[in-house]
């Protein structure tokens, strides 16, 4: 069985957002609302030094399928909703989840709301009790009556909702989740499973987001992560963990550095 | 959970090609189509240009396509009062109704013997069909004034390109053989070309060799490369010369490219003039001449003082330049020169591609692309009556040709000459209609154009929408849709669309299609063919059949066919221009295609790859057929521009803004900038630059824009800063979330403030994007009430680089100053 993570090369990775979007198309994730911002990947922008020396360095984050996941340990019921598969992917079950959030309080990366505690990013997000799911495309306000559309309009004559949903299928988790529940990054394992890559993978431009097999010391992944230093985050506060230091062993790795470095003489 | 089954698969659906026109690189994509809905976006796995990947701008195409606030139905005005947050009490009509009193109001201007006040706008197209609308519309009417948008963002960098090798449009880089990129003035991993590819190669180029980037706030690129080179804005060109005189001193110019003193001994030395006779050059023409009437003076001693980047910096790019080269390229954007005076300083920047023998070759920049062919449409000549001929030759509302506006283009009969009064000078058209000179423009349509936002000195163009009965075409209620008479809604491009584009990069040129991947929602229509087809219709009903007569001459190249409703008029049209690569007469040397379903299959045709030293063989297209550096081309435009105001070239020159006296005009020389507002009142300097996810100012509106604003290096996102050095911000007593207001000599604007240390001091930088009052829910605070952030467009004063018509927006052209609100 192989142990799935992911490697980033900060130096192919130019910032440009092009893996965070691609997969709220491909996992069709709501906008923002009330401190979730439903991004199964995002940024940490860090900018270090002054003028004119200064590193700037946006770091793309998404689940880090820990080892030890404290949101797995955190999750109260029986089977699991938060649980572990085989291929190391941390994956949430949507039916069993009783909406109680203590994963996203239990995980380092996530906040409970990010406006709250000032992060920048969350891996886990709670779909409201109360609110509809997309409401955005629910909304029947049409800025000039009569002649232009509006939300619910679109999605009604597109079809589905919202209007550009990746139709897929899995045994844990749906193409768009329900009130009530969270939800995270799920390595696109609907995809992994038929032997694709998880679509931020697959949209990278830069080919800097390399997937595979941790556990195969010839993946490409493994392979990179022999030649080059890694590191990995410890919070979502940017912060790195230490040498030495294992956190809740993220299997999400950071090789090199997003400005080009000097070359030795 | 052990014994538990995992499945999981994607539903049924099918990948469907076309392309984006979200940038100017119209990159070949797909759409991920289940149930007729487009769900994801890919590049076209067969594009050689951006190896089948889109940038972030790809994605953000479905929200376009099911933006909750696209215009449905063609819709007219009720309230004649016009203005700035007025509700126009737009109406729902039919297209009966919306194009007849269109055509009522074209066949009047014909009655009363005033064809040329109408005006044809166009926005974004699709480069092959432009006989269509563009073409034909106001030419079949008896109007010149088929204005396009391009002088807005681009033209003054063609203009160094052209005047030194003959080359008019937008280079290409071989980036994966590249040793040393200098990127200058923009940031090709976010905006002006080839992103995608950009992308792809960059990680690669720094393991490989340097990567610098000049430009005076920190931008993508520039927080990635090896040197960030923070120029004070609008003084590039003396960078430029500097460089140059260094590459020249230290002996360093290509001698394969350049030549050599005939004695092999380096001559240049700094104060001292040459004799032409000892140098004997190859494949350049007039390094002798720069050298003795520029550069001999243009020390990096001279330069540091003016451009605030110090000589021991400038040495060093040069050196490494040099060392790297061929295998070196410097990629020119607007940045450097869409500025009053930015001619001089693209001519400047660019000359140092050839000095350094970087063009045309291996692992350098690219400009001599192999051909994709495609065919013309058939000739409208036959189709003109006399009024249409007389008036048609009418001057243009865009002055251009002025005295003051020489508005070079390429002479299509010369090669390398340039032709006074032949460039779109686009922004001067809301001039031309404000002051009636050189007449009145009573009737507009546009099509995917919103100058009410995307203009400098963007007010203007509410006054002059005043005047006029105008017809938007467009796919949201945008600004210049809230000054319009009529709004028709303009199907999608990418996805609704059927067209045919061409572009190039990586080494290859193709040609793609843009088809409709799914059904339309509404009664939006096909810009450029379905709306022109149908206007066509109306006209005829009204007793002027000729643009109908043009259209249905057009013939199936497969059944011999002819148009007989808009949507065949665009499929023919189509076939006509893109059968030269799936029927062609010979055998082509790019992808093989076998008839119109493959290629709609593919969506591409390929050409094959790029041959360096093509034009190192052959020569340049410049009138010496050499590297000018010394301009031949420029003198004969300038010439040909004074001796029709019976003047001086430097009469000429001085009435376009430029400073430089003599010969000094025919090399890259020294401009001091333009600059809009005094420095005591106007403290800063604006630095205005594009959005990574902006698509051409059109996805505002898209939640995943703002979410993912802040991939714009120092923005917010769902927000719009200012940011301000914190050592200027200090000194103002200001915090990063303060509301500050912008004011310019023409303008004012609140954002919010953003202490960023990757912004020069005595600058202070802001994207373009935000600022929208219309356009939709997302875009604004409040649709038609309260802008999201503000316009730069509200700052930046209406100006002209003169030789070239480009609008100014960039090198530093408008002080502002900073007051907390």
């Amino acid at each position: 069985m192989p142990k799935y993570g992911m490697v980033i090369d900060l130096q192919k990775c130019v910032g440009c957002g092009a893996c965070a979007i691609a997969c709220k198309t491909e996992n069709n994730t709501q906008d923002r609302a009330k401190g979730q911002t439903f991004n199964w990947a995002d940024f940490v922008m860090k900018t270090e030094g002054k003028f004119p020396d200064v590193k700037f360095t946006p770091m793309p984050v998404l689940c880090n399928h820990c080892s030890d996941a404290a949101c797995v340990a955190a999750c109260p019921v029986t089977p699991k909703a938060m649980h572990k598969h085989e291929n190391g992917m941390t994956i949430h079950n949507m039916e069993r989840c009783i909406g109680c959030r203590q994963c996203q309080r239990a995980c380092p990366y996530s906040s409970e709301d990010v406006e709250k505690a000032g992060t920048q990013y969350s891996v886990i997000s709670f779909n409201d009790f109360t609110d509809e799911v997309h409401p955005f495309y629910k909304d029947t306000k049409e800025v000039i009556p009569g002649c232009t559309s509006s939300g619910a309009d679109v999605s009604k004559r597109a079809g589905d909702m919202p209007p550009h949903r990746t139709l897929y299928k899995h045994s844990d988790y749906a193409s768009v989740r329900e009130k009530g529940k969270v939800e995270k990054c799920m390595f696109c394992e609907h995809r992994v499973l038929n032997g694709e890559q998880p679509y931020c993978v697959a949209s990278c431009p830069a080919k800097a987001r390399i997937f595979g097999d941790l556990s195969d010391p010839n993946s490409e992944p493994s392979k990179l992560l022999k030649k080059h230093k890694a590191v990995q985050l410890k919070n979502n506060k940017g912060e790195l963990l230490k040498p030495g230091e294992k956190g809740t062993q993220p299997n999400v790795y950071y090789i090199r550095s997003f400005k080009a470095e000097a070359k030795k003489a | 959970l052990a014994g538990e089954k995992v499945s999981g698969s994607t539903d049924p659906g099918k990948w469907i090609p076309s392309t984006c026109q979200g940038c100017t690189q119209w990159c070949p994509v797909e759409f991920f189509v289940q149930n007729g809905r487009a769900v994801k976006v890919r590049g076209n796995q067969l594009s050689k240009v951006n190896n089948g990947y889109v940038c972030p701008r790809g994605h953000l195409m479905l929200q376009e396509l099911y933006d909750p606030d696209r215009i449905k139905v063609p819709m007219k005005r009720t309230n004649p009062k016009k203005g700035r947050g007025v509700d126009p009490k737009f109406v729902p009509i039919s297209w009966d109704e919306a194009l007849g009193t269109l055509a009522d109001k074209l066949i009047e201007l014909r009655k009363n013997n005033e064809p040329h006040k109408f005006l044809f706008i166009r926005g974004r197209y699709s480069p092959k069909t432009y006989p269509l609308a563009y073409g034909t519309l106001p030419k079949i009417i008896g109007s010149p004034n088929a204005i396009s948008h391009s002088a807005i963002c681009a033209e003054a960098e063609k203009f160094g390109p052209f005047v030194t090798e003959g080359y008019w449009g937008y280079r290409d880089y071989d980036l994966q053989n590249m040793k040393c990129l200098v990127v200058w003035g923009c940031d090709p991993l976010s905006s002006n070309r080839n992103v995608p590819n950009t992308i792809n190669k960059i990680g690669d180029l720094i393991d490989r060799g340097t990567l610098i980037t000049v430009d005076p706030r920190l931008s993508a690129i520039a927080a990635k490369s090896h040197m960030w080179v923070p120029v004070k804005p609008g003084e590039d060109g003396a960078l430029a010369l500097a460089i140059a005189h260094v590459i020249l001193t230290e002996g360093l110019w290509s001698k394969e490219f350049i030549g050599d003193f005939n004695d092999g001994k380096n001559q240049f030395k700094t104060g001292k003039t040459v004799d032409e006779s000892a140098f004997a050059e190859k494949l350049s023409h007039g390094l002798v001449k720069w050298w003795n009437i520029e550069l001999k003076d243009r020390t990096p001693e001279w330069a540091e003082k003016i451009c605030g980047i110090s000589k021991d910096q400038i040495i060093k790019i040069a050196k490494t330049m040099a060392a790297a080269a061929p295998q070196c390229a410097i990629w020119m954007g607007p940045g450097a020169v869409m500025s009053p005076r930015g001619a001089a300083a693209s001519q400047a920047i660019y000359a140092i591609n050839g000095l350094l023998g970087c063009v045309d070759v291996e692992g350098g920049v690219l400009s001599h692309h192999p051909k994709s062919p495609s065919n013309k449409l058939p000739k409208i000549d036959d189709f003109l009556d006399d009024m249409a001929k007389k008036y048609g030759k009418e001057k243009k509302i865009d002055q251009r040709g002025y005295k003051q506006f020489p508005a070079l283009n390429p002479d299509p009969d010369k090669k390398g000459n340039f032709k006074p009064g032949t460039a779109v000078i686009t922004n001067n058209v809301a001039t031309g209609i404000l002051n009636a000179d050189p007449y009145e423009i009573k009737v507009v349509v546009s099509n995917w154009a919103n100058f009410n936002f995307s203009c400098t000195g963007a007010e203007r163009w509410d006054r002059a929408m005043e005047k006029v009965f105008y017809v938007h075409i467009g796919t949201n209620p945008s600004e210049a849709a809230m000054y319009a008479d009529i709004v028709l809604p303009a199907a999608h491009h990418a996805t609704q669309k059927l067209s045919i584009i061409d572009n190039k990069g990586n080494g290859y040129t193709h040609i793609s299609i843009q088809q409709p991947v799914v059904g339309r929602l509404w009664e939006e229509k096909a810009d450029e063919t379905e709306i022109m087809y149908m206007l066509a219709q109306k006209l005829a009903e009204k007793g002027f059949p000729n643009m109908i007569n043009y259209f249905n001459s057009f013939k199936d190249p497969e059944t011999g066919k002819h148009p007989t409703g808009p949507e065949d008029f665009a499929e023919i049209a189509s076939k006509i221009i893109s059968s030269a690569v799936w029927k062609p007469k010979e055998p082509l040397k790019g992808d093989k295609l076998n008839g119109w379903e493959d290629f709609k299959a593919k969506g591409i045709y390929n050409s094959e790859p790029y041959k360096y030293k093509g034009l190192w063989e052959k020569g340049f297209p410049t009138p010496t057929k050499k590297f000018e550096f010394y301009s031949e081309g420029l003198k004969i435009g300038l010439k040909a521009h004074a001796e029709k105001y019976k003047t001086t070239i430097d009469d000429i020159v001085e009435s376009a803004q430029y400073t430089a006296k003599g010969e000094e005009v025919f090399v890259p020389h020294y401009e001091p900038p333009k600059v809009w507002g005094d420095p005591v009142k106007y403290p800063f300097i604006l630095v205005d630059f594009k959005s990574r996810l902006n698509r051409e100012g059109r996805s505002q509106n898209t939640t995943w824009f703002q979410e993912f604003k802040k991939v714009d290096v120092g923005d917010e996102s769902w927000d719009d800063v200012v940011r301000i050095n914190p050592e200027d911000a200090k000194k103002l007593g200001i915090k990063t979330g303060d509301m500050v207001k912008l004011t310019s000599l023409t303008g004012s604007i609140t954002v919010k403030a953003k202490l960023f240390e990757g912004v020069r001091p005595g600058t202070v930088s802001k994207c373009f994007g935000q600022g929208h009052w219309a356009y939709g829910k997302v875009a604004t605070k409040e649709f038609n009430k309260t802008p999201r952030g503000g316009n730069n467009n509200d700052l930046m004063p209406f100006d002209v680089e003169r030789f070239t018509g480009s609008n100014c927006r960039n090198g530093g052209f408008t002080r502002v100053k900073i007051e907390k609100v």
